[in-house]
């Protein structure tokens, strides 16, 4: 029974984690919240829906589909509204305002176009389930698993390992400074929005498998937020580790304690975890210099 | 020792690192009543550091800290402003959507000592106390020349107005102290002659004492009674600036060679 | 006592031919002004930002009509209570929350707001869980109301526009040199939170007044959005702007009923154009007020405009769209 909560726990905190990946890279290039994020993953399912049911494609390209229908909703959002926020220099507040905005348009865009009902993909993955020392584990959240681990050792590697991974962290790092030294700065953000809006376009598909696809599923950017913030604002391992952290809580209360309580322990464990550690688990303590 | 009750501002050992870098090591200062101090040395010596240590920004890591002989080692920033040590930034920073005056205001709002109901009631101690703080900020103002200017965004002065208006907030707080970090940054030479009158009359006019940071070094001559020089968080040499600039530590610093 | 004023009303009401439609729309009005106040005293002017005053306008919303029907309290008594408890809330919590950096404090708000919603759920022997909870006298009459957003309005202005004010001005607008003049950034920022938070309270108690019968899931993350949309509509750090910022929000659905599936949609892009496009008008800070429009018409006349006058009438532009 554990085993099995364990595994499911594992599998939805990987979606939490492709969530709050961007998220944190996002974060971590412009300091402000990208509260649209979770409708970039709406988008991308729905994207999907439309290959896959409306257009009968096949389930693969229509995801893949998705998955570039997220990039693409990041991507012109980085350049049309945050890019002219960010030139007008105002306050990185304002970029969370639009943000909160964008997120609203979004959602209500897509409750007017779609309606409010629940759809779910034309996709006949056996709901078999294998069975494991005792436990047994849908083949959706293993596959979910799989992918999941496979796309983030993948941007980690791309993080720390390429020149675009090295550009990136120059630019959190110091963004004047990185540009002086020839990196393009919007080149390299666009690109950011990209890779995260592609990572949020996967989340949006896998949970959509999960839960079906409805207009407000993007308050699932919420549980990214609260991810990343419990890995440290801005650390993309930490958002990892947060993710699963969150995914494994939020089940292990759902099976033992109450699944209408779920949300208040992981706001509880957030505020307390807070107040210990203010930067989060892997944030670092900046200190603004005079 | 007689002296010692005249010293406004006393730095006993004080450390501060950041990681593995000694951004200030073991660093000691003695300042008199109405003296004009300065601190010098290249960029990165740590002179902002210990601005920021004495104003409570940072916490030394070792050392202590005596103003007016009480001591203020890791006092938080806003009760080292209440007691008496006004600043101002290397890089500007004003209230810069507020007025001239409401950004002198906001400095003397120690002075509006009424309470919520009088405020929302305007009570006569209300109407007395915020009189006096509006006629306060005027005459600071005037004092640093801006007085045609009262009514303008802050950050539509040009820059060398900007700097004055930080002075004049600073001096709201009616400080014993006023640290100055590098007020003659980008000005020509004409400009900072007027900058060392302007000093030396606020330091008459307020009987205040003055630490500031500062590169150019005839502003430094003309101005500091004694000055500091600081080498990568080290103090190379302290004296009158004709003592300090014949030092030759502070010649290899200041033209690089071997350290 | 609340027949008294609802017989007020009806008086009143009658004199001025204002239909029971009218009413209930500028009691809307009312208590969103209310809420709206709070939440532009905590954006606007502090620049903080809060994604839980929904959930202390449910606070206020609760205690009132926990205290009004079961412990048959004054309804004016219970609504001050509610609107204290509510700020009361928010100074313990902010209290360990304000500590904590911009977007850290900003969840922790967040994660406040969806805990008492979900705590108002599951209290079911209190507060009637998802059902609601019904049987509030209707205290919030148009009148009352009225009576209530202007005697809001007057004690945020008078808040803002003295030394409280300016120090919380002082925070948003660079907060170390605030502490560098001597204000204690934390205390002042406590202030302002617990304000905002009285102000959702009150607005949460006249809302539970009028609709008689209040549930949890009104006052979601969504309410929160919304507060905080109306406020960048009427104008970040302009009360004024807000009070005209909450009309619109709430009358213009009215108007076009047709748009009111529409109406979100259209807020969400609102916003999104005003922080792109307008950040003049809302650096614009200015408050609406007679003398500047008359001064406004007499330089036109003149053709020629002195230079201060000048920047205001940028900021009145801005005010009056």
């Amino acid at each position: 029974m554990f085993l099995q909560q364990f595994v499911t726990g594992i599998s939805v905190g990987g979606i939490y984690a492709l969530l709050a990946t961007g998220y944190s890279l996002i974060y971590s290039l412009l300091d402000f919240s990208n509260w649209a994020h979770g409708e970039f993953a709406m988008v991308g399912a729905y994207v999907a829906i439309v290959f896959s049911t409306m257009l009968n494609v096949p389930f693969v390209p229509a995801a893949l589909a998705g998955i570039i229908g997220g990039a693409a909703i990041s991507f012109l959002c980085e350049r049309f509204a945050y890019r002219r926020i960010r030139k007008n220099g105002s306050p990185n507040m304002f970029l969370m305002i639009a943000a909160m905005g964008l997120s609203t348009v979004f959602q209500q865009a897509a409750n007017l176009i779609f309606s409010g009902q629940y759809r779910s993909y034309p996709f006949k993955l056996p709901i078999s389930t294998v069975h494991v020392a005792n436990a047994y584990i849908g083949v959706l959240d293993l596959l979910s698993l799989v992918i999941t681990a496979v796309i983030l050792i993948g941007l980690v590697y791309m993080i720390n390992k390429t020149q675009f991974g090295l550009n990136v962290r120059a630019i959190a790092c110091n963004a004047p400074a990185a540009k002086v030294l020839g990196v393009k700065v919007d080149k390299s953000i666009a690109s950011v929005f990209l890779l995260a809006g592609g990572l949020a376009g996967v989340a949006g598909i896998l949970y959509g498998m999960k839960y079906n696809v409805f207009p407000t599923m993007g308050n699932v950017g919420l549980k990214a937020f609260i991810s990343s913030v419990i890995g440290g604002l801005g650390s993309v391992p930490g958002a990892i580790v947060g993710a699963l952290l969150l995914g494994v809580l939020e089940t292990l209360v759902s099976g033992y304690i109450s699944s209408s309580l779920r949300d208040f322990f992981s706001f509880a464990l957030l505020i307390v975890l807070l107040l210990v550690k203010p930067s989060g688990l892997f944030g670092v303590e900046v200190q603004d210099k005079a | 020792m007689s002296e010692e009750k005249n010293l406004v501002l006393e730095m006993i050992n004080v450390e501060k690192h950041f990681g593995g870098v000694h951004a200030i090591d073991d660093f000691s200062v003695k300042i008199e009543k109405g003296q004009i101090h300065g601190l010098i040395g290249p960029n990165g010596a740590g002179k902002t550091t210990i601005f920021n240590n004495i104003t409570g920004i940072y916490k030394p890591d070792a050392g202590k800290i005596l103003f007016d002989g009480k001591d203020i080692t890791g006092t938080p920033p806003h009760k080292v402003a209440q007691l008496g040590i006004g600043r101002t930034f290397q890089n500007i920073r004003l209230f810069s959507n507020l007025s001239v005056l409401d950004n002198v205001i906001i400095a003397s709002n120690l002075d509006a000592t009424y309470n919520m109901p009088q405020a929302i009631f305007h009570s006569k101690k209300y109407k007395d106390r915020e009189k006096f703080v509006q006629e306060k900020a005027m005459e600071l103002i005037r004092i640093v020349g801006l007085q045609d200017r009262v009514a303008e965004r802050a950050n539509s002065l040009p820059y060398g107005h900007q700097r004055k208006l930080e002075i004049a907030r600073a001096l709201a707080l009616d400080p014993k102290l006023l640290l100055l970090d590098e007020p003659a940054a980008g000005m020509n030479a004409e400009e900072s002659m007027e900058l060392v009158e302007f000093v030396k009359e606020i330091r008459d006019q307020f009987h205040i004492t003055i630490l500031m940071i500062e590169h150019h070094m005839d502003v430094v001559t003309n101005l500091c009674d004694y000055c500091t020089v600081l080498n990568f968080g080290k103090t190379i040499a302290v004296g009158t600036p004709a003592e300090v600039k014949s030092n030759p530590d502070v010649i290899t610093a200041y033209l690089g060679g071997a350290d | 006592m609340i027949e008294l004023f609802n017989s007020a009303n009806d008086a009143v009401c009658g004199f001025l031919g204002i239909n029971s439609y009218l009413q209930g729309v500028i009691v809307m009005v009312c208590i969103n002004v209310i809420a709206v106040l709070g939440m532009s005293v905590l954006t606007g002017f502090t620049r903080l930002f809060s994604f839980g005053n929904a959930g202390f306008m449910s606070i206020g919303a609760y205690t009132t009509a926990i205290l009004a029907v079961q412990f048959k309290v004054n309804f004016l008594l219970a609504i001050i209570i509610g609107a204290l408890f509510a700020g009361l809330v928010a100074y313990l919590l902010g209290s360990i929350t304000l500590r904590l950096n911009g977007d850290y404090f900003l969840i922790t708000c967040l994660g406040f707001g969806e805990c008492v919603r979900v705590l108002f759920n599951y209290t079911k022997n209190l507060t009637g869980g998802s059902a609601g909870y019904p049987g509030i006298p209707p205290y919030s009459s148009m009148l009352f109301s009225v009576i209530c957003a202007v005697i809001a309005f007057f004690v945020a202005w008078r808040f803002i526009h003295s030394k409280y004010g300016r120090n919380l001005t002082s925070i948003r607008e660079n907060a170390m040199a605030a502490e560098a003049v001597g204000v204690n950034a934390y205390r002042t920022k406590r202030m302002s939170f617990t304000f905002s938070a009285i102000y959702a309270g009150w607005a949460g108690a006249l809302y539970g007044g009028y609709l008689m019968y209040i549930v949890p899931s009104s006052f979601n993350l969504a309410k929160s959005c919304e507060l905080i949309t109306t406020t960048v509509i009427g104008g970040l750090g302009s009360l004024t702007g807000s009070v005209l910022g909450a009309i619109i929000v709430t009358v213009l659905p009215e108007v076009f009923r047709a748009l009111a599936n529409y109406r979100m949609l259209l807020y969400g892009i609102a916003v999104v154009m005003i922080i792109m496009f307008k950040p003049s008008g809302l650096y614009g800070y200015k408050e609406f007020s007679i003398k500047r429009i008359i001064a406004f018409f007499r330089n036109l006349g003149k053709k020629k405009a002195p230079q201060p006058v000048a920047a205001s009438e940028q900021g009145e532009e801005a005010e009056k769209k």
